[in-house]
């Protein structure tokens, strides 16, 4: 026989005084022959406190509670106190409901017997629900601790250094020949960065002779399958495909890199091959061979215009790093040839950093001319802008260094979806939560680092792949185990139809399709238990634990009355 | 006994309690050290946050409420670091945790003893547009949800008059006048300093008429008359009547000349805030006086672009040229235009997006832990060039917006970087 014990907080005057407790025991009393059951219903003062924890442990045992629903403040407020509860006892913690009688009924409705009539119709079908619900088992899973990072530029090798140790492998995957990607390409850094350049190519050997970290180059990733503590990867070389690696890895870093947008093909920049017009990759590369910025003849050249914001109105977004960047270039230029105009036609300048504002001023002390415009476009050397006065203007140069904008690097698109994460619509890798989550993704254990999330600079690059680490540290702890979500969706075979809608809908990559029986399946521990498959499902055969149609028709039934 | 895995973490905003949520969970012992009664720090203060202008009460009370709830954290509210001693592994940390005069165990925040208390006072969490009580709770969902009480306000602690209003109201018993400040000693391996930042005092520039006409006010009071918790409940009203302005001017890069730097967030917040205005009062004119748009981030742009028919963007020159002053009972924001001529715009209300600057105990703090600042009052991060939370101190390691002017996806970084370093401080490298 079910036996159903309900215990109405009093909540010191919260609720007592504004709902009739003892109408709520009598109505919930009444079920008792109605639908059969044994209910053992009692007021307390405060549940929550240590003494009506002890006493809800002892009503349990006591009473040989089968169910337990609880009629108090929120569950924002108390659910976990109460599943502790329930874990110190033999009742399991899945048949136990909170409901929120304070929130939802004594603080808001102001008259007494409309509010006792609310409370009772809550309770009551929190009764009645909770006779649906079944006992879910948590499960410990052992973990693997070590990381496959995806990139070898200064992201992954950051995060490869935070995370290598005695316990903890790191397989630095690289599809290039060597490590360092887009910063070991830089001569110089800012200001701000002083002798980075230096950390950086320390960096790069400190990872070559670390015998935690398995540097793989000219290989890139083919397939992943898993879930957090226990993927299993499938990696390539990239000049002979059918050359495979199996890695088992707890946690992946994607950590890719960006590219710069191909400002050449715009129609607002149109060059030939024979114009001296550059990007300021161009000139960096040219920067670090050479030392100095010379036209193809060799010469220096007396003017350069840099313009900023390249092609920025068509990806749609600003790349943070560029201005600082470009203005370095522009006072590199100047410092070594006083005598060149340097012109930097600029738009918005993004100066976030503390330190930004302070370096443009010195380039306009230097000389460098910053004009604001609202528009550029360039013909070969030729610029023709208009001001923020309207007034149009057109000059020559000897050269026009072009700053673009970063784009994701190539091949993120393919990567995503061998990774099952979303990009953002900006082609960046979108991120578990803009704001308090932003170096995890949608999928728990692959995160992600550097200009693979978004434009940025090495200090920011070097901070989300010190961040990443962070968190895998956390996370998968050597010898631990993880307790992955229980309230996750399963998929009834006999009433799966194989339509695959489920696979779509899913934002984890929770869902897979079984070939063999032609029905999806859920990944029960990559699960999140957010139910969009059970919205989605045509046949009805997803139910989400603990939020079944039943459980949730019977609260529903209640509030219908 | 510290067995050197104990963490100290000074400031609950977002930095702090996320650093301390991620140490939890490798089963060390942290403390977390708040100086206001409240834990959450600034994100609570705005009601909705750029770019999603999701709720940010909402996004903030799950960590909140799992740090309160988290066996392996101590949170010391109304505490502050009074000295540090001893280095990396064996830090000994003297704090100062004022009374509360309520028990928290008992106090369940039932709220029934601020109506008897007789005093009442500007409540400077709400930037002084509300009043509080000598005993009070900061705002509606303060966490924890138990108030304090300011011992010189209060008639009885500050030896005024008796009165014991407060806790004949009380039915648990919670309130004891008899409570004492403590010094207690803290001994631990690591600390993370993440004390934020406050904003530029605008009443340094008279030019703008901050204090001198009420129609002018700050980003932050703006923020709490526009929060359904705050002051006024979410009415936007003016400070002076109960008048809702017809149009209404915000200033971008207020200070921002003065201290020779952007924050990196004030356009956002200010474009944030024109859409506040059009939601709320419809027929309203609005201006965004701006120098940069600075918009950083890849979701940023696409941000300002939703909000930009709502507003009218006004681009100016010479900051320090900007002046607000009264005229025929409209406010009257003169500025200077793209090609250096004298405009001005005829205003109810001026919002003034002041620069971040470090927090006002920045300084005692840095003195205290024996770490630099650097040449704007931030704390100085240190590391041949490409630092990013790490400070001269072996153990010492700081985040958030005390390092910098940044937003809340920063300063979450920087606190999960500053978790990766302590937990690598004491492991050495695989060679």
């Amino acid at each position: 026989m079910k036996k159903v014990g309900v215990y109405i907080c009093e909540c010191g005057p919260n609720i007592a005084d504004n709902v009739d407790i003892e109408r709520i025991l009598a109505s919930v009393s009444s079920m008792e022959e109605s639908e059969g059951i044994e209910i053992v219903a009692k007021p307390y003062k405060l549940l929550c406190s240590g003494e009506g924890q002890e006493y809800l442990k002892e009503e349990i045992e006591t009473n040989q509670l089968t169910h337990l629903v609880i009629g108090a403040c929120s569950p924002r407020d108390h659910n976990s106190t109460f599943i502790n509860v329930c874990k110190q006892t033999r009742l399991n913690p899945y048949l136990y409901k909170l409901i929120n009688i304070r929130e939802h009924c004594a603080w808001i409705v102001h008259d007494k017997e409309k509010a006792t009539d609310k409370a009772i119709q809550y309770i009551r079908g929190g009764i009645r629900r909770v006779l649906y619900q079944s006992e879910l088992h948590e499960k410990k899973l052992d973990i693997n601790p070590d990381v496959l990072v995806i990139g070898g530029g200064i992201a992954g090798i950051e995060a490869a250094l935070c995370l290598a140790g005695p316990e903890r492998r790191v397989f630095l995957v690289e599809k290039s020949d060597k490590l360092g990607g887009k910063a070991a390409e830089w001569g110089s850094l800012l200001p701000r960065q002083a002798g980075g350049v230096k950390a950086i190519q320390d960096k790069i050997g400190q990872t070559e002779a670390n015998t935690g970290i398995q540097v793989i180059t000219k290989t890139r990733v083919n397939n992943i399958i898993g879930f957090l503590g226990n993927f299993e990867a499938e990696l390539c070389q990239v000049d002979d495909p059918e050359t495979t690696t199996d890695l088992t890895v707890g946690a992946i870093v994607v950590a890719t890199g960006f590219r710069l947008n191909e400002v050449s093909s715009l129609p607002e920049f149109k060059s030939a091959d024979s114009d001296e017009v550059y990007t300021t990759l161009d000139v960096e590369r040219m920067l670090k061979e050479k030392g100095q910025v010379a036209l193809q003849t060799g010469e220096k050249p007396k003017s350069v215009a840099l313009i900023f914001c390249a092609g920025r109105e068509k990806v749609g977004y600003c790349s943070q790093i560029c201005c600082s960047t470009t203005i370095k270039i522009a006072r590199q230029i100047k410092e070594q040839n006083p005598e060149t105009a340097v012109k930097c036609f600029i738009r918005d300048l993004c100066l976030p950093h503390k330190d930004d504002q302070a370096f443009y001023q010195q380039a306009r002390d230097l000389g460098v001319e910053f004009v604001r415009v609202q528009t550029v476009k360039s013909d070969g050397v030729g610029v023709h802008y208009t001001c923020m006065d309207q007034s149009n203007g057109t000059e020559k140069f000897d050269m026009v260094i072009l700053a673009p904008a970063m784009e994701p690097a190539e091949g993120t698109t393919e990567l995503s979806e061998i990774l099952g994460i979303p990009l953002h619509e900006t082609g960046f890798y979108e991120e578990a939560h803009q704001t308090i989550n932003p170096v995890a993704t949608a999928t728990d254990g692959i995160f992600v680092a550097g200009t693979a999330r978004g434009p940025g600079g090495v200090t920011a690059t070097l901070n989300q792949a010190q961040a990443v680490a962070g968190k895998i540290m956390v996370q998968l702890i050597p010898g631990e185990q993880i307790v992955p979500e229980v309230k996750v969706s399963e998929i009834l075979e006999a009433f799966c139809m194989g339509c695959k809608t489920c696979l779509d809908v899913c934002h984890y990559g929770a869902i897979v399709f079984d070939e063999d029986k032609g029905i999806s399946v859920v990944k029960e521990a990559v699960c999140r238990g957010c139910g969009n498959c059970v919205g989605s499902c045509p046949s009805g055969a997803i139910q989400l634990k603990h939020f079944t149609k039943p459980q949730l028709y019977q609260e529903v039934i209640e509030a219908l009355r | 006994m510290s067995d050197g895995s104990q963490v100290l973490i000074i400031g609950a905003g977002i930095a702090g309690m996320e650093a301390s949520l991620m140490l939890s969970r490798t089963g060390r012992k942290v403390y977390l050290i708040e100086k206001l009664p409240l834990i959450g720090g600034k994100v609570i203060k705005n009601e909705e946050s750029f770019p999603n202008l999701e709720c940010s009460t909402c996004m903030v009370a799950p960590i909140q409420q799992a740090v309160l709830q988290d066996p392996n954290i101590e949170t010391l509210t109304l505490t502050t670091v009074e000295k540090i001693e001893g280095e990396a592994g064996h830090f000994t940390v003297s704090v100062l945790k004022k009374a509360r005069y309520v028990k928290m165990a008992d106090c369940i925040g039932c709220g029934m003893c601020y109506d008897p208390c007789p005093v009442s006072l500007d409540n400077e969490w709400e930037e002084n547009l509300g009043k509080r009580k000598a005993i009070y709770v900061p705002t509606a969902g303060s966490l924890p949800n138990v108030p304090s009480i300011d011992s010189l306000q209060c008639l009885k602690l500050s030896g005024q008059k008796e009165c014991s209003a407060c806790v004949e109201a009380c039915m648990f018993g919670a309130i004891d006048l008899t409570e004492k400040d403590k010094k207690l000693d803290i001994e631990v391996g690591t600390i993370i300093i993440a004390t934020g930042s406050d904003l530029y005092d605008v009443a340094q520039l008279s030019r703008l008429g901050y204090g001198k006409y009420p129609g002018v006010y700050t980003s932050m009071e703006f923020e709490r008359l526009f929060a359904s918790n705050g002051p006024t409940s979410g009415e936007l009203t003016m400070r002076d009547s109960e008048h809702q302005p017809k149009s209404v001017a915000i200033v971008h890069c207020v200070g921002r000349e003065e201290l020779g730097y952007c924050s990196g967030v004030c356009c956002l917040y200010s474009f944030k805030h024109a859409h506040f205005l059009k939601h709320k009062l419809g027929d309203v004119a609005v201006y965004n006086l701006y120098t940069d748009i600075c918009v950083p981030d890849k979701t940023h742009q696409k941000f300002v672009e939703s909000i930009r028919e709502e507003t009218q963007l006004v681009f100016y020159t010479e900051p320090t040229e900007l002046s607000v002053d009264k005229k025929d009972g409209m406010l009257c924001v003169n500025y200077l235009d793209a090609s250096g001529g004298k405009k001005s715009i005829n205003v109810e209300m001026v919002i003034l997006a002041p620069a971040m600057v470090p927090g006002k105990d920045t300084k005692k703090l840095a003195k205290i832990a024996g770490i630099g600042l650097d040449d704007k009052g931030f704390l100085a991060v240190d590391g041949d060039g490409l630092g990013t939370v790490e400070t001269g101190k072996k153990g010492i390691f700081i985040a958030g917006c005390a390092v910098g002017p940044g937003d809340i996806q920063n300063s979450v970084i920087q606190a999960e970087s500053a978790v990766s370093k302590v937990m690598s401080t004491f492991l050495s490298e695989v060679s």
